[in-house]
């Protein structure tokens, strides 16, 4: 029985909320219906008064049979009739106070009665406190009868209504409807004061001075216009919150409206028994699901800390109401505590926030883009509003609402940060899902305490761009809803509901025109309406469409601007008003692109994709036509961009006009978006940079005499083919002929004079070397990768590639050629003489200990410098002054410095490796350079030629005969 | 090394292609009387060594020591400061610079360098005079601010330093700079002087040339003097004893362009157009200058066409090459130049041949 009371509940909650958004209600609904009003008069201690319940019930009925389109009176007397029986239900001392002043309403009352279409709230709700006094006598008829025509049917339906009210004795809205009575008790009021002097005030005077926006913004959640689905799910959220918030005070409300919103989304009622009892297990929010599970698994391995609690949660009867309270303390906070709402302004985001926080029972706080929004104003801000109970006022708890949030920039970023670490903070902790569960009790227990606050009430951020670059990391967090535009046909029906209320005379048609034109964004809307009725204009579907109507600036999607550009539309019969036609499609277009701004984006389109489309051109004209309009663009964007001749820009938008009138097709063109052109300019910048660094890379006495661009123009293609000389034999150096070793030579000194090496690559990555060599081997290719330079698409080049063996030589020769070439170079430097008198410096204790291994050296020396003279271009490198004995002399000093720097002369070590390693420790406070001389001048020594890597001093020491080196 | 930079003149005595010029420029050096100097020709036709010899010719051996620098300025330009880099060479006596490299804030370095070069103006060893030079590279890429302010910097500071300019066209320079300066045209070699440096390459390599196979190459290169010297390299990479016959292996890209211009020979249609965008796009992204693979087009397609339409051809091409230097993106021009030519030549085809 419990159980059954409870879904009665549920559903009745449900019609509250949505009789209005189901316009066609069944004859169960009816029949539930009176008990969700009942609630209200009982605390009232009213039962005597059998009429009263049985007003709403008429209200219900009524709208039940009235269509959307019904007359005005109708719709108005409903609203008029709901907030008299609040009314009266409420505050009947002031009735009786009222009662003392007023005029006899029954000589009134007859005029009225007449009068009652036009009839405003105030008077109504005066007459009825003139009625409501004998009300209090235990005879009601009499009065009815005499007021209103409208209560002889509320007599008639009262009577089947009567038997069910009186079962149901639990208040089943008490947050509704406490805030009900707080709005009519305060027009009440108003009303009344008013009525006191002039029964027949013209309502006009007070009303005029709000904005229609402001009036008829929605007050409760039934009369939201946007989508349902959006609204439910908002709700829901919220809903979800009420176990942390606010505990188990209101649970069973709550748990109502919930379950009943559940039950009426209609997805599933396979799992209605338990859906009574936990009712966010529903089909269809997987979130909440999951949530449920781990909430079960949690209680289940929970029985230590919350033991009672985990009984009753284990417990799965569904009766007990207090089953499911506990149940609903575990499932605790939603998944995502912020909730994103974005999508076009005027459709209600804002209203939607408001309306349901209030729903739910939450104070609302507003933080908006006209707020300081600064990092720490905005933190304070939400610690007040997340963990503070507000002393005052009627403790409500609050819901903040962070409004125009993808507005924000610069200090308005911090909003969004400061919620993140809020976030940030309540997830950390909850690593474990024991640990969250206990936090949250503990966080119940004790709110104070925490070093980053963590959120404890519900957030909800309203923008109009989603992917708004300071939203990117809230996207990822919040639970995010999408508006869409509600149908046109609710938006219309709330505006001639509202036509009605204002006395415009507005036809369907024109409203319908008018929605579209807006794109349902009901605020411009109303805006819209407000201003013609000010003119004591009416609305006509032709006012709309002309310019008298304030136009909201719409901006479409660029892909649907090309589309419209490309595709003309279907001529009709109207063929020979040409003429006409081409103004006003010009007019069209020009606006489509124009408010979309970006004509750089347009006509880039335009290029892409001007070529793809089937336009009948024999000669080309019309190609080149379109192609020389492109010209233009690109003359005037560029002159515009130099100029800074901003409003030129005006001229951009015909361009497009241009191409339209020669090439549209009736048929659907097929779209890209323009990518070519950013491809080509990202690749040519890399490209480009790979010219430059090579640039760079190259000896300057050579690069200054070439551009990067000339590098291509010129250079490369013979570059290629000189750096690999058919000619050439992949053998030992040994078993080449004399001219052979000068080509390779000369090879090998061009390769090093721009810069050019073979390096290991992984064939894959380049499919040209896959010649030489397996799939997945190493292979060897050009660095920098000139070739790179020649790959053009659907082109071969007849580039002889070199054998893998001769790169490999070429790799050993080019190593070699640069070591000689540091080598030369550092001895020239030393014999600049500032070398010379440092070493001197330095050397002078380790004179004589030397003196032996210098002229061992100078035989080695000697050697070198055969070499040298074989390659007989390396001539050029060593300076001209340089002879033998200089060589001889500078290495000698060479090696005196590096003893100096060494400090103790380790003559005698036997390894290579260990001296360098040493000499490398000991030579950190000496310059690169001198390091650089130390290694090359004890190349010289021995025959041996090995390149020094710095930074290897951890490389593994052990003896390595150098032969294996050189294998 | 490459033969182009190996037998590169050193000094204005061995300077073979332009000697009268250089012996002007000697001149010029040892009447201790250099004014400012612009150089301006087509590229691959020796301003830089040109230049570089008169370097060497004013400071001797020591103008060959150079350094490259990656130097950061910081300009204060009225409210703000803008930091900027440039690499330059420099020596003890002149900076080398190519100032349009920094876009559109060129203007800043140039009088920045300027400035200070002529703080820290060097002394001779006997009191005397002493300025330092500045070689700045691409002039004609330089913005028109860049060259205003460029033109009263340097009278103010031309007791401190000497300006080499070099570009290829100086009709892309101000009046005010050309007027301020020396200007030295620096012609393409003629066929006949590409011969002959390439005989001398020659007999230095120890080569049997035949005078034709030179001539060939040389006409290959379409006067420029690198090119050839390149080309003639590459022969004697490929195959040493020359022979009349062999083949000159031609520039990739150009080859490529001959490749569009045939197709665009065999169909005119938009689908056509497009696969050409394509192939142009694809020369574009390999950083060959729009400009000139609009001239290469263009010589590609004049080699196929009737003589009747070369002059309108022609016409076109220059029209289109005008638009493209006032414009920002040249696919756009060069693409409007393939439907013109495309247009043009089928309308000639059906009017021939019905």
């Amino acid at each position: 029985m419990d159980d059954m009371d409870m879904m009665d509940m549920e559903e009745l909650e449900l019609l509250e909320s949505s009789y209005r958004i189901y316009e066609q209600e069944d004859d169960n609904h009816y029949l539930y219906n009176p008990p969700e009003d009942e609630p209200e008069l009982q605390p009232e201690q009213s039962p005597p008064d059998l009429a009263s319940p049985s007003e709403p019930q008429s209200n219900s009925h009524k709208r039940s049979r009235s269509d959307p389109n019904s007359d005005l009176d109708s719709d108005s007397a409903d609203v008029e009739k709901r907030e008299k029986v609040r009314v009266r239900a409420e505050d009947p001392p002031a009735d009786e106070d009222w009662l003392r002043y007023s005029p006899p309403p029954s000589p009134v009352r007859a005029e009225e009665v007449r009068l009652s279409k036009e009839k405003t709230l105030s008077r109504f709700a005066s007459e009825i406190d003139g009625e409501v006094m004998p009300v209090t006598a235990p005879n009601g008829d009499r009065v009815y009868t005499k007021l209103d025509r409208y209560y002889g049917e509320d007599r008639a339906t009262k009577l089947n209504s009567g038997e069910f009210s009186s079962d149901l004795a639990l208040e089943p809205i008490s947050v509704l409807f406490e805030r009900l009575e707080e709005e009519t008790f305060a027009k009440t009021l108003e009303a009344s004061s008013e009525s006191q002097s002039v029964v027949d005030v013209p309502e006009t005077l007070t009303l005029h001075e709000k904005l229609w926006v402001d009036k008829y913004a929605p007050k409760s959640f039934t009369d939201l216009l946007s989508d349902e689905q959006t609204n439910r799910e908002v709700l829901l959220w919220l809903k979800q919150w009420d176990s942390t918030v606010f505990g188990s005070e209101i649970r069973s409300t709550s748990e109502d409206v919930l379950s009943a919103l559940k039950r009426h989304s209609s997805i599933s009622h396979s799992q209605k028994p338990l859906g009574s009892g936990f009712p966010r297990t529903k089909g269809g929010h997987v979130w909440s699901n999951n949530r449920y599970t781990n909430s079960r698994s949690m209680e289940g391995s929970n029985n230590r800390y919350t033991n009672s609690r985990s009984m009753e949660g284990s417990d799965n009867s569904m009766s007990s109401q207090d089953t499911h309270n506990t149940m609903t303390r575990h499932i605790g906070a939603p998944e995502q505590k912020i909730l994103l709402l974005c999508g076009p302004p005027g459709l209600g985001k804002t209203t939607l926030a408001h309306v349901a926080a209030r729903h739910c029972g939450y104070h609302v706080v507003e933080v908006n883009a006209s707020d300081d929004r600064s990092s720490s104003t905005i933190e304070a801000k939400i610690l007040d509003v997340v963990q503070m109970n507000s002393v005052l006022s009627d403790s409500k708890p609050k819901c903040l609402v962070v409004d125009e949030i993808d507005g924000a920039l610069g200090d308005g970023k911090g909003a969004v940060e400061a919620l993140l670490k809020m976030i940030s903070a309540e997830r950390k902790p909850g690593a474990g899902k024991q640990s969250l569960d206990k936090e949250q009790t503990e966080k119940k227990s004790s709110k104070k305490g925490r070093k980053i606050a963590s959120l404890s009430r519900p957030v909800i951020c309203i923008c109009n761009d989603l992917y708004a670059p300071a939203l990117r990391s809230l996207r990822q967090v919040a639970k995010v809803h999408v508006f869409v535009q509600p149908t046109v046909s609710r938006v219309v029906n709330r505006l001639k509901y509202i036509c009605n209320k204002e006395g415009v005379k507005a036809n369907a048609i024109a409203l319908t025109a008018l929605a579209e034109y807006t794109a349902c964004d009901i605020r411009s809307c109303l805006n819209t309406l407000q201003f013609v009725s000010k003119k004591k204009e009416t609305l006509n579907a032709f006012d709309i469409g002309s310019q008298v109507v304030g136009q909201k600036d719409m901006s479409k999607n660029v892909l649907d601007i090309w589309k419209e550009l490309f595709q003309r539309k279907r001529t009709k019969k109207m063929e020979r008003k040409s003429h006409d036609r081409k103004v006003s499609e010009f007019d069209t277009l020009y606006s489509l692109v124009s408010f979309r701004g970006d004509s750089d984006l347009i006509l880039d389109g335009i290029h892409e994709n001007i070529l793809q489309l089937n336009y009948h051109d024999p000669v080309m004209q019309k190609t080149v036509k379109c192609l020389n309009s492109l010209e233009v663009y690109d003359l005037l964007h560029q002159y515009i961009m130099r100029t800074q001749q901003m409003p030129l820009l005006v001229h951009l938008p015909p361009i497009a006009i241009i191409v339209h009138r020669t090439v549209a097709q009736v048929q659907k063109p097929i779209i890209e978006w323009p990518k070519s052109y950013h491809r080509y300019r990202t690749t040519m910048m890399e490209k480009m940079d790979i010219l430059n660094n090579w640039h760079n890379k190259i000896s300057p006495l050579i690069a200054r005499h070439l551009s990067a661009t000339s590098f291509v123009e010129d250079l490369i293609s013979p570059l290629l083919h000189i750096l690999s000389p058919p000619s050439i034999r992949p053998v030992a150096l040994q078993l080449l002929s004399d001219k052979e070793k000068n080509d390779l030579a000369q090879l090998v000194s061009t390769m090093v004079s721009y810069a050019i090496t073979y390096k290991k690559v992984k064939s894959d990555m380049l499919p040209n070397t896959l010649k030489y060599g397996v799939k997945d081997e190493l292979t060897l290719s050009l660095v920098p990768s000139i070739g790179n330079f020649l790959n053009f698409k659907d082109y071969t080049s007849n580039h002889y590639v070199l054998s893998l063996a001769m790169k490999q030589v070429l790799v050993h020769e080019v190593e070699k050629h640069k070591i000689l070439q540091a080598n030369v170079k550092t001895v020239s430097l030393e014999n600049g003489g500032h070398g010379a008198i440092q070493a001197g410096n330095n050397c002078i204790p380790f004179a004589n200990t030397n003196n032996n291994t210098a002229i061992v050296d100078k035989k080695t020396i000697e050697s070198q410098a055969n070499v040298f003279a074989r390659k007989s271009n390396e001539a050029k490198i060593v300076s001209p002054n340089l002879n033998l004995t200089n060589i001889v002399n500078a290495t000698d000093k060479v090696k005196l410095l590096d003893m100096g720097n060494r400090k103790k002369p380790s003559r005698t070590s036997s390894s290579f490796f260990d001296r360098f390693i040493k000499s490398n420790v000991k030579g950190l406070q000496n310059d690169d350079g001198s390091l650089q001389k130390e290694t090359t001048s004890e190349k010289d020594r021995s025959p041996l030629l090995f390149k020094f890597n710095e930074g290897f001093t951890n490389a593994v020491r052990r003896p390595v005969r150098m032969r294996e080196f050189l294998s | 090394m490459l033969w182009v930079d190996k037998y590169r003149p050193k000094t204005l005595d061995h300077v073979m292609v332009h000697s009268d010029t250089a012996q002007n420029l000697k001149k010029l050096v040892s009447e201790h009387d250099c004014p400012h100097l612009l150089f301006y020709g087509p590229s691959g036709s020796g301003k830089k060594t040109l230049i570089m010899a008169l370097l060497r010719q004013m400071f001797g051996p020591g103008a060959e020591k150079v350094k490259v620098e990656n130097r950061a300025w910081k300009v204060d330009a009225g409210s703000r400061s803008i930091d900027l880099e440039l690499t330059t060479l420099s020596s003890a006596n002149h900076i080398e610079m190519t100032p349009s490299d920094a876009g559109f804030q060129d203007r800043y370095i140039v009088q920045e360098i300027i400035k200070e070069m002529a703080k820290n103006r060097p002394i001779d060893t006997k009191g005397k005079k002493g300025f330092k030079v500045l070689v700045l590279n691409d002039v004609d890429k330089l913005s028109r601010e860049a060259q205003h302010s460029l033109r009263r910097t340097m009278e103010k500071y031309s007791a401190y330093c000497r300006l080499i300019l070099c570009c290829n066209s100086s009709s892309r320079v101000t009046e005010a700079i050309r007027s301020r300066c020396l200007n030295v045209r620096v012609n393409a070699p003629s066929e006949e002087q590409i011969v002959d440096v390439l005989q001398f390459i020659g007999k230095k390599e120890g080569l049997q040339l035949p005078s034709s196979f030179a001539a060939r190459i040389a006409e290959k290169s379409n006067r420029n003097l690198r090119r050839a010297i390149l080309s003639f390299e590459t022969c004697r990479v490929q195959q040493y004893p020359f022979t009349d016959k062999q083949t000159i292996s031609p520039m990739d890209w150009e080859e490529y362009v001959s490749e569009i211009a045939s197709d665009i020979m065999k169909e005119q249609s938009p689908k056509r157009l497009f696969q050409v965008r394509g192939k142009l796009y694809e020369l574009l992204i390999n950083c060959i200058p729009p400009e000139i693979i609009l001239k290469r087009l263009l010589y590609e397609l004049l080699r196929k066409l009737d003589a009747e339409l070369k002059h309108e051809v022609c016409h076109w091409a220059a029209y289109y090459e005008h638009r493209m230097r006032l414009g920002q993106k040249a696919i756009f021009h060069i693409e409007a130049f393939v439907a013109k030519f495309m247009s043009v030549y089928k309308s000639f085809l059906i009017a021939t041949f019905g």
